[in-house]
């Protein structure tokens, strides 16, 4: 009972259900069939050869023996032919009309033999052999002039001998094959096997939280390393991801907990010290302040996250960027000259390109806002237009304070803002919105350092369409 | 919270003759406007409501979708603010089913989602203006005021407030014999506040509307056209037309 149990209970190694196990087992199946089938037709070849010479001899001999003249010359002829026999393989007898037996070694007429129908296979007596035994062997039957029975054999264990050999041959050979086969597959699925277990336990990691795993490569450049690879890449990507995700958090936290602070300590010091009714009047306005300060900030990012997740091209077209310039220039214009800085607008250039006009306009007004805004009195903020043989840029230069080398790269990236940034008021998330439209776009945003800073949007321009 | 909620329902009660900085509230009782309001969280229908009733306001409140349909249907409001978020019902159904029974009350939709696109969805269902919260009442109240006086289509050449005037063919300015240069914007924003002369106009509506932008950059960009605008409209020895109110928007007056 337990015995019938445990042998329920066995199961096959873990490899034998892999599926490189299987193509294996498949293959040495394939490969079996296909040497058996070889074997089969060299053995029918070999044996159909043999036969044919072997009937050869037969009729040859037969007919040297026919061919004499008188009783006494063939039975000389057929002892003659029986006496050298090293293989002890040659039958030979004359048999009279009746069927008795007049010369030979062959004890009596097999009763299959039908004389004149060619070689044929019989099984017949050998005399002079111990065993007499019927043994099979091919023949040739004549019936000779004076009525008697010529008949001329050869045992064809020769034949079987020979039959049996490349038999055994094939075994000893298909064998081993078949194991070797066999192993290669349990070992080549044993390996993938490990390599699939290995990266199942580091998937599993990831999965658990472990995003800075990866997956192992061998440098193979093998199936198993490309997916490997490949994998490895988009684990970059969402670590990347993840991460400035926390850093946004983090980004978000500080800029939406220093208002708040500022409006949670105004107004406690207000409940406790304010004596007037404007006291506490001005404690609520700055609260006020404080309040929208941080709405805009959740109002940029919200607008940040829409503009990233747009799809694009919904509301592209043909926008003819001299216009847009011109109005961002209209609308800060009188902006400038209040903190009495120059804005020069430089749009003669009339280049077309393709995409959303508002966004594109949001993204150039965003750029001159904070140029004017960072540019101190007396400075200058020029907007120019320029067109190369491909590509339209805006450019925006300003008489700054200029962003430092090593920031200018950290500006391009989502929700990075500069410490000499930080400090300015409200300039809110203008850069990654801008960046967050170019992107969108498919345009390229820089920023490089001139006397200030200097920013430039480029796009690849619009042809207008050949009537 | 239940102090503060009685503090609300207190204020209610009609407050005379006492409306603070918009003076251009609506008048006597006898014309009192409807507001329908359909918002489901009490506490933000409440501080509307108390502000609306403040102001001179009939207000109805309804607090799901199904009830403010019903009253809307009834159709006796001249004018309805909407939540967009409302349980068991989206506040665009609302608007797309009042729409389709030809009640074309002016709508101020209502709505947490602050995206243009929402913005844009919320318009073509019908609704005639679309408030982002959170919102400041003061935002609200002008845009109330807004539909309500919206300004009927007119073909009229020329707009005139007191000694004002502009002609929309030759895109001229005159101030009694004075006339006015004025830039193309400045011309069109001047045209809005005229058509809506004595009305509560905050920023955020003239960057809407006369630049038709759908953000607002961290600036006083408003302050500044404005600003510029009013030199040329009221020279110093003339007596202000276009009046500055404190932290809420700007108001075009013909001079006493």
């Amino acid at each position: 009972m337990f015995a019938a149990k445990a042998l329920f209970c066995v199961r096959l190694p873990e490899f034998t259900r892999s599926t490189t196990f299987r193509w294996t087992l498949v293959a040495s199946g394939a490969f079996t069939l296909c040497i058996l089938l070889m074997f089969g037709f060299v053995l029918a070849q070999a044996y159909w050869y043999m036969a044919v010479d072997v009937d050869g001899l037969n009729a040859g001999v037969a007919e040297s023996i026919a061919t004499k003249d008188g009783l006494e010359a063939r039975i000389g002829r057929l002892e003659e032919y029986l006496r050298v026999d090293p293989h002890n393989v040659k039958l030979g007898g004359l048999f009279d009309a009746a069927g008795q037996r007049i010369a030979g070694n062959i004890e009596s007429l097999p009763p299959e033999l039908s004389p004149g129908a060619g070689p044929q296979l019989v099984s017949l007596v050998k005399i002079g052999v111990p065993s007499q035994e019927r043994r099979s062997a091919r023949a040739e039957a004549r019936r000779l002039p004076d009525g008697s029975m010529l008949v001329v054999a050869r045992l064809d264990y020769e034949i079987t001998w020979i039959v049996r050999s490349l038999e055994r041959a094939l075994a000893l050979g298909l064998i081993p094959a078949l194991c070797l086969g066999l192993g290669a597959g349990a070992f080549l699925s044993i390996r993938a096997q490990r390599r699939v277990e290995e990266v199942n336990r580091k998937i599993k990691r990831i999965v658990a939280g472990d995003l800075r795993e990866r997956l192992p490569t061998q440098g193979t450049q093998d199936a198993f390393d490309k997916l490997a690879a490949l994998v490895n890449g988009m684990l970059d990507e969402i670590e990347a991801l993840v991460r400035s995700i926390a850093g946004v958090g983090d980004d978000i936290a500080h800029d939406l907990r220093s208002p708040l602070t500022r409006v949670r300590v105004g107004l406690e010091r207000a409940r406790q010290n304010a004596r007037t009714l404007d006291d506490l009047r001005g404690a609520v306005d700055r609260s006020i302040v404080g309040l929208d300060q941080s709405l805009s900030i959740i109002t940029a990012l919200l607008r940040i996250t829409e503009i990233e997740h747009s799809r694009r091209l919904a509301g592209f077209g043909r926008v003819e960027l001299a216009d847009v310039v011109r109005e961002v220039g209209d609308l800060y214009e009188p902006i400038a000259e209040d903190k009495h800085v120059r804005l020069a607008v430089a749009a003669r250039e009339n280049a077309a390109v393709n995409g959303d006009r508002d966004l594109l306009l949001e993204a150039i007004a965003n750029l001159v806002d904070n140029a004017v805004k960072f540019t101190p009195e007396g400075g200058r903020v020029e907007v120019s237009l320029h067109q190369t043989d491909n590509e339209a840029i805006v450019r925006v230069c300003d008489t700054g304070p200029g962003i430092a080398p090593a920031e200018r790269d950290l500006v391009g990236r989502r929700f990075y803002r500069g410490d000499k940034s930080r400090c300015a008021e409200g300039l809110g998330l203008g850069l990654s919105l801008v960046n967050a439209i170019v992107k969108l776009h498919g345009f390229r945003f820089n920023i490089s350092g001139g006397p200030g800073c200097v920013a430039e949007i480029a796009g690849p321009t619009r042809q207008r369409a050949v009537a | 919270m239940a102090v503060f909620v009685a503090e609300h329902v207190s204020g209610f009660e009609p407050v005379p003759d006492d409306s603070p900085a918009v003076s251009a509230g609506p008048g006597g009782n006898a014309s009192m406007p409807k507001v329908l309001l359909i918002e489901d969280d009490r506490q933000t229908a409440n501080e509307i409501m108390a502000e609306l009733v403040e102001r001179g306001y009939e207000v109805d409140w309804a607090a799901t979708g199904i009830e403010g349909l019903d009253r809307a249907r009834a159709g006796q409001a001249d004018a309805m603010i909407v939540d967009r978020l409302l349980p068991g019902m989206d506040g665009l159904t609302i608007i797309e089913a009042l729409r389709q029974a030809l009640i074309r009350t002016p709508v101020l939709v209502l709505s947490a989602l602050g995206a243009v696109n929402d913005r844009v969805r919320g318009l073509r269902a019908g609704g005639d203006d679309y408030l982002t919260k959170p919102f400041a009442l003061v935002e609200l109240v002008a845009r109330i005021e807004a539909l309500l006086r919206r300004p009927g289509e007119s073909r009229d050449t020329a707009v005139r407030v007191g000694p004002l005037e502009l002609d929309l063919l030759s895109r001229s300015a005159k101030r009694g014999d004075r006339s006015i240069e004025l830039l193309p914007r400045e011309f069109r924003l001047l045209e809005y506040m005229m058509r809506r002369k004595d009305q509560l106009l905050t920023r955020a509506m003239l960057f809407e509307e006369v630049w038709n932008y759908k953000f607002l950059p961290q600036s006083n960009l408003v302050d500044v056209h404005m600003g510029r605008l009013r030199r040329k409209v009221d020279l110093p020895d003339e007596q202000a037309m276009i009046h500055n109110v404190r932290g809420e928007g700007f108001i075009l007056r013909a001079p006493a």
